[in-house]
């Protein structure tokens, strides 16, 4: 054997070395694994599977004051704001229902005007007084939104008692002069909606591919982090410097270590995901499998960088947990990225994770990357953090200071 | 049968120095090992036995000095060098959560070792250190002298010219620290080159040459018996006599450099060649009406010795200072 094919035999030889003896630690680990991998994604399992996306009605009383000409049935004023009143009672008493709204008892309290039909003709607006105890902010906004859907369909009714009024009026003095049913003249126009995305929007199917490609990140920037710190802490690092292998063999020999186990692991979340949750996969598996390994690439590099600046486990897991953090809030996992400022939206898109749910979200409930600048963006950021943590490996593993 | 090296040491250093953040750790150490020797570097802890064998294997830089291993500087070393060095770390470093067998694999990987060769050359470094029974253990199941006997395994599985050993026997049973010295002797015999640091001064016995270190600095180079000649002055019999005797008989007898007597009868006696004197002592004692019941050459331990070098360092020192020497 020439010495060009013994040096490349004894390289491939190395890489393997660290290939098996990373996948050997974690299989040896299975409790570590599930706590720190599994563990928080067991959470958001549960969460995904128990959440529904339905949000409970507000319990609402309405006051009706006595000499008003409001309606007095609570189905009337709950088929105004559809699945999201559910009115206790319709009231008089206003000063009752005001101490119910501050002990909690209710949600929201809707108090009708005395006398609107007459202040429209009057040409003056009424005052319907909405009031609510929130601190959510969630909720806060849900319960504007509940009122002004509310409020807009008062607005409507009473326009079409008042429509009503002046149609009768006219039929009266000027004959049929008029066929428009005052609905009509209340809502002139009504709204014929339709979603066209291919999948229906759930919970599980939005969520379902968020998940899996935070469960990827996670589980290489962890496991590569703890490894490495644990080789610069142990001592081990000093073998590496003195025996024939290089920072280029010990990297990929770890590379190709968790890539081989974020398949595994994408394999099992991917049946999982379609085979008992249900979520569609409408793209390509090849494409699906290429985003996953750009993805475990892009992510292998910020757990080396993780270890490089982290002195102890201790601090390697606690970066690593912070990573998961910033990934939940900024990554579009909880909110879109574009909620977020501008500069904001930079830090967001330096993190591996944004682009893998954004591409795999696209994959498998659209069936096509509908933005494949972030393939590129996943490359880059590999690339761009494999090169920074070789060259800042190289002078690690060479010469201690 | 090692590979052929350079024909003069394999290891020299010159004049290293090695400070951290000012400190001066280890001060201008020069020494040099001749292949199929083992060195001793006997201290203290904390004396820098372990800075100076990194220094030595290209894990730690120096601030001053040269050093040449295997004709070339540690900072610098080939890939083809560094596959004939091998380096057994102080503290277990190896990983808890892969069996002996897979520990000693790994090592092997490191050095471009392939499966199929692989296995055999696992097998005799496990028999070596008598662990081929516990290899499908976990390195975190193995007790701490195992875990010592496995990491030397791992030093010794690609079959290295040069081993650089730091603290082998540390916290190991007696009988297992014979065992161990026993196989670095056995290493030694077989061509090999070996530096092995140990804070157990009666190791220094096992060694060919001992440097023996203190606050970073070398007190003394040279062969074990050559040491204790430089702390007592020469050879040093012990005479035990059938009565109490007076030192002075011996004053005048040829060769003879010194007398104590540590007990009433018993005298210790140092002589430039015990060869020769010791039929002058015999003569001289017998002359003053003195029955001798006993004459054997006085084994000092290497305790006695590496105190007497520490303290003859001390001296000279307050000689220099005018009696000030800090050390």
């Amino acid at each position: 054997m020439s010495d060009a094919m013994q040096g490349i035999s004894h390289s491939v030889v190395r890489m393997a070395s660290f290939t098996g003896k990373e996948l050997r630690e974690v299989i040896r680990r299975p409790g570590a694994l599930l706590s720190l991998i599994l563990g928080p994604f067991l959470i958001m399992f549960l969460f995904g599977l128990g959440y529904s996306g339905y949000r409970a009605p507000f319990t609402t009383e309405i006051v009706v004051p006595a000499e008003s000409d409001f309606s007095r049935s609570a189905d009337a004023y709950e088929s105004l704001a559809p699945g999201r009143l559910e009115v206790t009672q319709v009231t008089d008493d206003r000063e009752g229902a005001e101490q119910r709204l501050r002990d909690g008892d209710i949600d929201l309290l809707v108090v009708a005007p005395e006398n609107s039909a007459a202040e429209l003709r009057a040409g003056r607006q009424t005052t319907i007084r909405v009031a609510w105890n929130e601190v959510d902010p969630v909720y806060d906004q849900l319960a504007t939104l509940a009122t002004s859907i509310l409020v807009s369909s008062l607005n409507a009714e009473i326009v079409e008692r008042a429509a009503a009024e002046g149609i009768g009026f006219a039929e009266g003095e000027l004959g049929p002069a008029a066929d428009i049913p005052p609905e009509v003249i209340a809502r002139p126009t009504t709204a014929d909606t339709q979603n066209v995305a291919p999948t229906p929007p759930q919970v599980t199917n939005f969520f379902g591919p968020a998940v899996f490609a935070l469960v990827i990140q996670h589980l290489a920037i962890t496991l590569t982090a703890l490894s490495l710190v644990r080789e610069r802490t142990s001592g081990q690092m000093d073998r590496f410097r003195v025996a024939p292998v290089s920072s280029m063999e010990l990297l990929v020999g770890k590379y190709i270590a968790y890539a081989v186990l974020s398949l595994a692991v994408s394999a099992i979340v991917g049946v999982l995901l379609v085979g008992v949750l249900g979520v569609p996969l409408l793209g390509s598996i090849s494409l699906f499998l290429g985003i996953v390994l750009l993805l475990t690439f892009a992510s292998l590099g910020f757990g080396l960088l993780i270890s490089l600046v982290a002195d102890s486990e201790r601090q390697a897991v606690q970066l690593s947990m912070l990573m998961l953090l910033a990934s939940v809030f900024f990554s579009g996992f909880v909110l879109p990225v574009t909620d977020f400022a501008e500069w904001m939206q930079y830090i967001a898109y330096a993190l591996p994770v944004t682009h893998g749910i954004a591409t795999l979200q696209d994959l498998m409930l659209r069936g096509a990357v509908t933005a494949p600048w972030q393939l590129l963006a996943l490359l880059g950021i590999g690339v761009v953090l494999y090169v920074g943590s070789l060259l800042r490996l190289r002078r690690v593993i060479r010469t201690a200071d | 049968m090692t590979a052929p090296g350079p024909s003069g040491p394999i290891i020299a250093a010159s004049n290293v120095t090695r400070a951290f953040d000012g400190k001066k750790v280890v001060d201008d150490l020069s020494f040099e090992v001749d292949r199929g020797t083992i060195l001793g570097v006997v201290g203290p802890s904390g004396s820098g036995k372990t800075t100076t064998v990194r220094m030595l294997t290209g894990t730690l830089g120096r601030t001053d000095g040269e050093i040449r291993v295997l004709d070339e500087d540690p900072l610098a070393f080939s890939r083809g060098t560094r596959s004939r060095i091998a380096y057994m770390p102080q503290l277990f470093s190896l990983y808890e959560d892969l069996s002996a067998q897979e520990n000693v694999g790994f090592v092997a990987a490191l050095y471009g070792i392939g499966p199929f060769k692989r296995r055999s050359l696992i097998r005799n470094a496990l028999e070596v250190v008598d662990l081929y029974e516990a290899r499908h253990r976990l390195a975190r199941d193995l007790s701490g002298g195992m875990q010592r006997r496995l990491e030397l395994a791992c030093a010794l599985v690609h079959s290295p010219d040069v081993l650089f050993i730091d603290e082998p026997t540390a916290g190991i049973d007696p009988v297992l620290r014979q065992a161990i010295w026993d196989e670095l002797r056995t290493l030694r015999d077989d061509g090999r080159t070996l530096v092995v640091t140990t804070q157990y001064v009666t190791e220094a016995e096992y060694c060919d040459r001992v440097a023996l270190i203190a606050d970073g600095e070398l007190v003394a180079l040279d062969t074990p018996d050559a040491l204790r000649k430089l702390v007592f002055g020469g050879e040093v019999l012990e005479v035990g006599t059938d009565r109490a005797v007076d030192p002075d008989v011996l004053a005048n007898v040829g060769g003879v450099t010194g007398v104590r007597q540590p007990e009433a009868r018993k005298l210790i006696v140092t002589t430039e060649d015990a060869g020769s004197t010791t039929p002058q002592i015999i003569e001289a004692l017998r002359t003053a009406g003195i029955g001798v019941t006993g004459l054997e050459e006085h084994q000092a331990t290497f305790d006695e010795v590496f105190t007497g070098l520490v303290e003859q360092r001390r001296a000279a020192r307050s000689e220099e200072t005018g009696g000030h020497a800090d050390v």
